[in-house]
């Protein structure tokens, strides 16, 4: 019986459809599925197929945000009931919080986009600010949403300065050691990025993901 | 309609998020487009001898622009059309266009579907930044060579060795010496007077008022005025496009709709690139058209999908609305590689046959400065060869596919194929491609020749 609630899940979240992943999500808490395997098995689930099925440029970039903003609503269905468990356990169930942007002077929000539909679909909280984002924003609303990881993109080469500023704030303030910073774009390199003292990049979304998976995985242990 | 009207439309639209912009506006109405207008491609016919294709596309790309309009990301608004302002301003479009001055002045036109009259050719490689000690020999090695019209270039990220931040003072100083540059480079060749897109350093609206003077940028050259993807337009880039028209020169309207993107694949890309241009005219305030779409993973301009729209897209126009169509050459390989010459001959017989002018080459995807004079030089060739021996859009896309199979294999590589920096391919004090250039340059063209391109004259 799980298992053919769970697939319906999966199904919406394929399907990217908002009213029936709320359905099916709310029909599964009724049903008595535990939220923490809706959410598992079901919804991240059928997000990842998606994730892998765009990065195998099978499905394009509308399927991608429709499963994020289906998953994002089936989300909100569960969440009270997560908190619930969490709060039992003491075990968080939020995959992290990430504060995404366009660092400042830049525009280009494509590959910035992208990366921040693949951390929502793997169940990252992400707070995406936007392009042109001074990084006095950033780093504010990093500290006032209580982040785990600040993202910033830049394909300019006269805006990646500002990427080695944010760090460079980030220290003065006495605050680097709160957050992760990962960092992203065209021209950016792993040596680009250990130069200024990121604590990673990515070259797609997928390893993106991947990224961010790990720096709350090694913050876990 | 004057750029006063939409800026009132920017403020008086009707309000909607940006998300619900890209998915309920752009990404739901394309999706529907591309199925009722059966816009269908095929990998293997890049460039596609279909009339009626080529009618739908266009017909559905002005759908898409009188159906959603324009998106306007600092005010949140959205700027509607009617359709007959729309059509009027398709009208109106010019059909020709001087750049330049004196006896180097060119004047760009709407060209036509194998056309026999010549693309103009506009060498360089738009925006890829370079360390200040290249710059002028790179431009020099693109506009020494005699088949060049008109010229581009990267952009300066550092000057007497400091990092160039946008925004901020250096910009200026950055735009400023980046066209004192070019006029040396123009003067060195003996050609002052071509026209020229520039002032490539300028990111902000701060570079476009530095530059905006005679001993600079002059009224008869031009800058960029950028649509954001997709169809979205801010006051930033209004305001550089104002700037030039109180100023008296050019803007190009640039449009990078994306295959793989909020459109989907190439159709939908297509249809992005038709409205896109369409809509340009208006909220960009376009004197011509820069075609440059770009593929969502290899981003280069020679890969199947982009191959197909820039084709289809200039045929679109050509049959329905004929436009000056300047069509960007941006190849995944570097200077110094045998697949940057595979990729410029066959990027420049699609656009040539589909009716567009040639601008490139904006080589190893325009991140780095690994460009050289020659590529242009092949470009060029290229585009006068199938002028001359009238090439057919099946010949130019059989000869396409032939292609193909010497250079897909990059968008397979990894850290892509970025080649050479200029000054390995190069030689600095004569300013020609070192011999090893020359000679991949020469077993290339006769590559082409056997396989029947009239490369003789
Ligand atoms: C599309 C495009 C535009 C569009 C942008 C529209 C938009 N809404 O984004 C427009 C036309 C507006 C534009 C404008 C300009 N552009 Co532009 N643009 C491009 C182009 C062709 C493609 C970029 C793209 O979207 N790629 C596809 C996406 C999917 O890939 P991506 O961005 O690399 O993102 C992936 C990864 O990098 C990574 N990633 C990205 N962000 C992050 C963040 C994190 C945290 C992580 C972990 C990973 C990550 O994951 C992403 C998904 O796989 C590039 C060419 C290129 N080679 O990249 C030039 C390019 C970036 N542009 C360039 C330039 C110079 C400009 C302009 C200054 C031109 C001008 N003179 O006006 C302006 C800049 C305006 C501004 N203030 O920013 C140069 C930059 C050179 C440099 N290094 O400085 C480039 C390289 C090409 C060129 N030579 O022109 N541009």
């Amino acid at each position: 019986m799980n298992d053919v609630i769970i697939t319906a899940i999966q199904q919406t979240l394929i399907e990217g459809n908002v009213e029936t992943a709320e359905t099916a999500a709310r029909a599964a808490l009724e049903a008595g599925v535990d939220a923490q395997t809706i959410l598992n098995e079901g919804l991240m689930r059928g997000a990842d197929i998606v994730g892998q099925q765009f990065e195998a440029g099978e499905v394009f970039l509308p399927q991608l945000m429709f499963t994020a903003r289906a998953l994002k609503a089936a989300m909100a269905i569960i969440t009270p009931e997560l908190k619930r468990l969490s709060a039992e356990s003491g075990i968080s169930s939020s995959k992290g919080r990430v504060v995404l942007a366009t660092i400042q002077s830049d525009i280009h929000d494509i590959g910035k986009n992208i990366v921040s539909t693949m951390l929502t679909t793997g169940g990252f909280e992400v707070i995406d600010l936007g392009v042109d984002v001074p990084i006095k924003r950033i780093i504010s609303t990093a500290l006032d949403e209580g982040a785990d990881i600040i993202g910033c993109s830049a394909m300019l080469t006269t805006s990646m300065p500002f990427m080695s500023d944010l760090i460079k704030t980030l220290e003065a303030m006495g605050q680097r050691e709160r957050f992760k910073v990962m960092i992203g774009g065209a021209s950016v390199t792993p040596a680009y990025a250990e130069r200024i003292g990121a604590d990673g990049t990515a070259a797609n979304a997928v390893q993106a993901l991947q990224l961010a998976r790990q720096f709350m995985q090694n913050a876990l242990a | 309609m004057d750029y006063l009207e939409i800026i009132d439309r920017s403020d008086s639209g009707e309000y909607i998020s940006e998300e619900n912009w890209d998915l309920e506006k752009v990404a739901m109405t394309c999706m529907r487009l591309v199925s009722q207008y059966d816009l269908k491609w095929d990998r293997q016919n890049l460039v596609p001898d279909d009339p009626a294709l080529a009618d739908r596309v266009f017909a559905a790309g002005l759908a898409l622009a009188v159906e959603i309009g324009a998106y306007n990301r600092s005010s949140e608004r959205i700027l509607r059309f009617e359709r007959d302002e729309l059509e009027s301003a398709l009208r109106d479009m010019k059909q020709t266009l001087s750049m330049g001055q004196g006896a180097d002045e060119r004047v760009l036109f709407a060209r036509q579907i194998e056309d026999s009259r010549p693309p103009l050719v506009w060498a360089g490689n738009p925006g890829a930044p370079h360390p200040e000690a290249l710059f002028l020999p790179a431009v020099v090695s693109w506009a020494q060579e005699p088949i060049v019209d008109l010229i581009t270039c990267g952009t300066l990220a550092e000057v007497d060795g400091r990092e160039v931040r946008t925004g901020e003072a250096l910009e200026i100083t950055a735009t400023r010496r980046e066209l004192t540059y070019l006029h040396q480079a123009l003067a060195h060749v003996g050609r002052p007077g071509m026209g020229m897109l520039a002032a490539q350093s300028s990111v902000s609206e701060l570079g476009d008022l530095a530059a905006a003077n005679p001993d600079y940028l002059r009224t008869c050259d031009a800058h960029l005025v950028p649509m954001l993807n997709e169809l979205k337009i801010d006051n930033r880039n209004i305001a550089r496009a104002v700037n030039s028209i109180e100023y008296g020169m050019r803007n190009g309207g640039l449009y990078c709709a994306i295959s793989g993107g909020l459109g989907g694949d190439a159709p939908g890309c297509a249809l992005i690139s038709v409205a896109s241009m369409i809509l340009g005219l208006l909220t960009n305030r376009a004197d011509y058209h820069i075609l440059h779409p770009i593929h969502i993973r290899h981003v280069a301009t020679s890969t199947r999908e982009v191959l197909w729209v820039e084709s289809v897209v200039l045929q679109a126009f050509a049959r329905n609305a004929p436009a000056i169509i300047v069509t960007d050459v941006y190849p995944k390989s570097g200077a110094l590689t045998r697949e940057l010459l595979y990729e410029t001959a066959a990027n420049a017989l699609a656009i040539t046959v589909s009716g567009g002018h040639l601008e490139g080459c904006g080589s190893a995807d325009g991140l780095v400065p690994h460009a050289t004079g020659l590529e242009p030089r092949l470009m060029g060739e290229v585009g006068h060869a199938a002028c001359r021996q009238g090439v057919t859009r099946a010949q130019a896309n059989q000869w396409i596919l032939q292609l193909m199979e010497k250079y897909e294999h990059v968008f397979r590589m990894p850290e892509g194929n970025p080649g050479a920096r200029f000054d390995q391919a190069y030689d600095l004090e004569t300013l020609q491609p070192l011999p090893e250039w020359t000679r991949m340059y020469e077993e290339v063209k006769t590559e082409l020749k056997e396989m029947g391109l009239d490369l003789s004259g």
